[in-house]
């Protein structure tokens, strides 16, 4: 009987260490990301300023009718989109293309996995400091266009023009991440068993059809996951923006949310109306999970 | 030639032809990829005259190190960017030793100890990892400010001590430690401090290095949050540096890549040495179950 006890007495008295283990955690999340969502919640509901004495107004939903008043926040918006809709899409596909290559050579595999992949590691301001100078007039993008189009000293003002300086931004942003993107789809190409490949041979089935009706099929759960966080990634995008427009591109084409997040509280102070940004931009991307996890649910893979 | 040998002849053709496209199209954007890198470090030894010169040329004169003097001087010779790569390391060393120690230890209890409660503490933490950051990052200044750590490395470390996905990874990876040997150490009177000591964290090395490794370069790459609480030039990191010096009137190009190729040759080096623990974490959600 004592012994029984004291049995029970050392499991609960483990299970109490595990509350120990995960305590300095919670109490972090609770600080550093808890507080400070309901705080933005909270805080969008005043009028507020960055480093001034007078106590914060409480005006409602008034910056949330602002914004979606203003025609600067729905630039944004717009500029965000464009941004993630030509990033993430491109992105997608063509990682999907690069792995299936990839997957398909014997030789070299390493050695190309490797190199699609070093862009991810470097920092995104040396990522677009390099193509500050590439995108230069005088720079190799002008360079290699003029040489493919046959075009010679033709300037296409890839920082300057409002619509170039956004497909610039998607080609920085797609150069750095496609083969972070490439290594998820190996790995998702080569989890599926040969012997499915090599029946389907038997039975008179090309490449292509088997690309088409086995291999896609069963990357469903790789494809979503990839599309998920390449589209979560490309609605934060900020580095390469600021990066650009500190090097003198035209602000308004890339004013991306974050961008105009941080300069709506940093630069103009206006705390309250950046938390409001910030909360819409949340539910942007829970809206966006939500829908694509939604479009996941309807059936599992199993080989 | 008989017919079906013309049949297979024609099929060689088609995969011939089929794998010459392959190749040219993955040498192709491999030279996509690679010739942005190649030419950071071409043109960081390359005078400014020269790199803006049409064609490019990819394979330098000479070496010019005053690119690399330059950048590591500054334009007004105060050798600032010595300080600021110091920064960089200690703020990205620190937060990858706490976030690998703390989601070490967080993720053992989570996978390991039936404590009342435990679910709802993992749901909690998987929840924060739908909070990004720059939703985040103003009000976590405002209490930066509050506490009066804004400007030191306090500041700079504090929102990065530990993160949801480094616990998650962690958990994925105890929860298949068997049990029996926990036990065993247990019978054999370890303290549950001494065990996660000795046998959990020696055997769990893999998946600390990947996790070590990505919280590396997060904070190596870290440009957001600095720019917010990193008010003086002596607390910068090597972002806002790079950030600064180009906007310079005074920045030439081979200054400009010099600085880039300095801030990038650690982590390239880790890439290189390290490339398997950054492809395990490049996939480590992909990797899960169900």
């Amino acid at each position: 009987m004592k012994k029984f006890r004291f049995k029970g007495g050392i499991e609960s008295r483990k299970n109490r260490w595990g509350w120990v283990f995960i305590f300095p955690s919670l109490v972090f999340f609770s600080f550093f990301s808890f507080y400070p969502i309901l705080n933005a919640l909270y805080t969008s509901l005043f009028k507020k300023k960055l480093l001034s004495l007078k106590p914060p107004v409480f005006i409602e939903l008034d910056n949330y009718i602002y914004l979606l008043r203003s025609p600067d926040f729905w630039n944004s918006i717009r500029a965000t989109m464009v941004f993630t809709l030509g990033t993430f899409i491109p992105m997608v596909i063509f990682s999907l293309i690069f792995a299936q290559f990839i997957v398909s050579r014997k030789r070299f595999r390493k050695f190309f996995q490797m190199a699609y992949y070093s862009p991810a590691v470097l920092s995104s301001v040396v990522v677009a400091a390099i193509w500050l100078l590439i995108f230069d007039p005088r720079g190799l993008s002008n360079q290699l266009v003029n040489f493919i189009m046959n075009t010679p000293g033709v300037d296409h003002k890839w920082l300057a023009n409002a619509s170039m300086v956004q497909i610039s931004t998607m080609l920085v942003y797609f150069w750095k991440y496609v083969g972070y993107f490439t290594i998820i789809f190996i790995v998702g190409l080569t989890s599926i068993p040969k012997s499915i490949y090599e029946a389907a041979r038997i039975d008179g089935v090309n490449a292509w059809t088997g690309f088409w009706y086995i291999t896609l099929p069963l990357l469903k759960p790789t494809t979503i996951l990839v599309s998920i966080m390449a589209m979560l990634q490309c609605l934060k995008t900020f580095s390469t923006q600021y990066l650009f427009t500190q090097g003198g591109a035209p602000i308004e084409p890339i004013n991306v949310v974050t961008l105009n997040l941080y300069n709506t509280a940093i630069r103009d102070h206006r705390i309250g109306l950046a938390s409001a940004m910030s909360i819409i931009l949340f539910c942007i991307m829970l809206f966006f999970t939500w829908l694509q996890f939604k479009t996941a649910r309807s059936d599992e893979t199993s080989y | 030639m008989p017919r079906y040998l013309k049949r297979v002849h024609k099929r060689t053709v088609r995969s011939v032809a089929v794998n010459t496209f392959v190749w040219v199209f993955l040498v192709i954007t491999a030279m996509y990829i690679l010739a942005p890198l190649v030419f950071m470090f071409t043109a960081s030894v390359m005078p400014a005259g020269d790199i803006m010169k049409m064609p490019y040329r990819w394979i330098p004169k000479g070496f010019y190190w005053q690119n690399y003097w330059q950048g590591i001087r500054g334009n007004n010779g105060s050798f600032i960017y010595l300080r600021n790569i110091l920064n960089s390391l200690i703020v990205a060393a620190t937060v990858t030793v706490t976030t690998v120690f703390l989601s070490a230890v967080t993720g053992y209890g989570l996978a390991k100890f039936h404590f009342k409660g435990r679910h709802i503490a993992f749901m909690m933490i998987l929840a924060t990892m739908m909070i990004p950051f720059e939703v985040i990052m103003i009000p976590l200044y405002l209490i930066i400010t509050k506490i009066g750590i804004q400007n030191s490395y306090a500041g700079l470390i504090a929102p990065f001590l530990v993160t949801a996905f480094g616990i998650f990874l962690m958990r994925q990876y105890y929860i298949t430690f068997p049990d029996e040997i926990l036990d065993a150490a247990r019978i054999d009177g370890a303290s549950e401090p001494e065990i996660f000591r000795r046998i959990i964290l020696p055997n769990s090395v893999p998946a600390l290095a990947t996790l070590a490794v990505l919280t590396f370069k997060g904070q190596w790459d870290n440009l957001l949050w600095p720019l917010l609480v990193a008010q003086s030039e002596e607390m910068k990191t090597i972002p806002l540096y790079i950030v600064r010096f180009t906007a310079e009137k005074h920045t030439d190009e081979g200054a400009m890549m010099a600085v880039a190729a300095i801030a990038s040759i650690p982590i390239l080096i880790l890439f290189f040495r390290l490339s398997r623990y950054f492809i395990s974490g490049a996939v480590v959600f992909s990797a899960r179950k169900g």
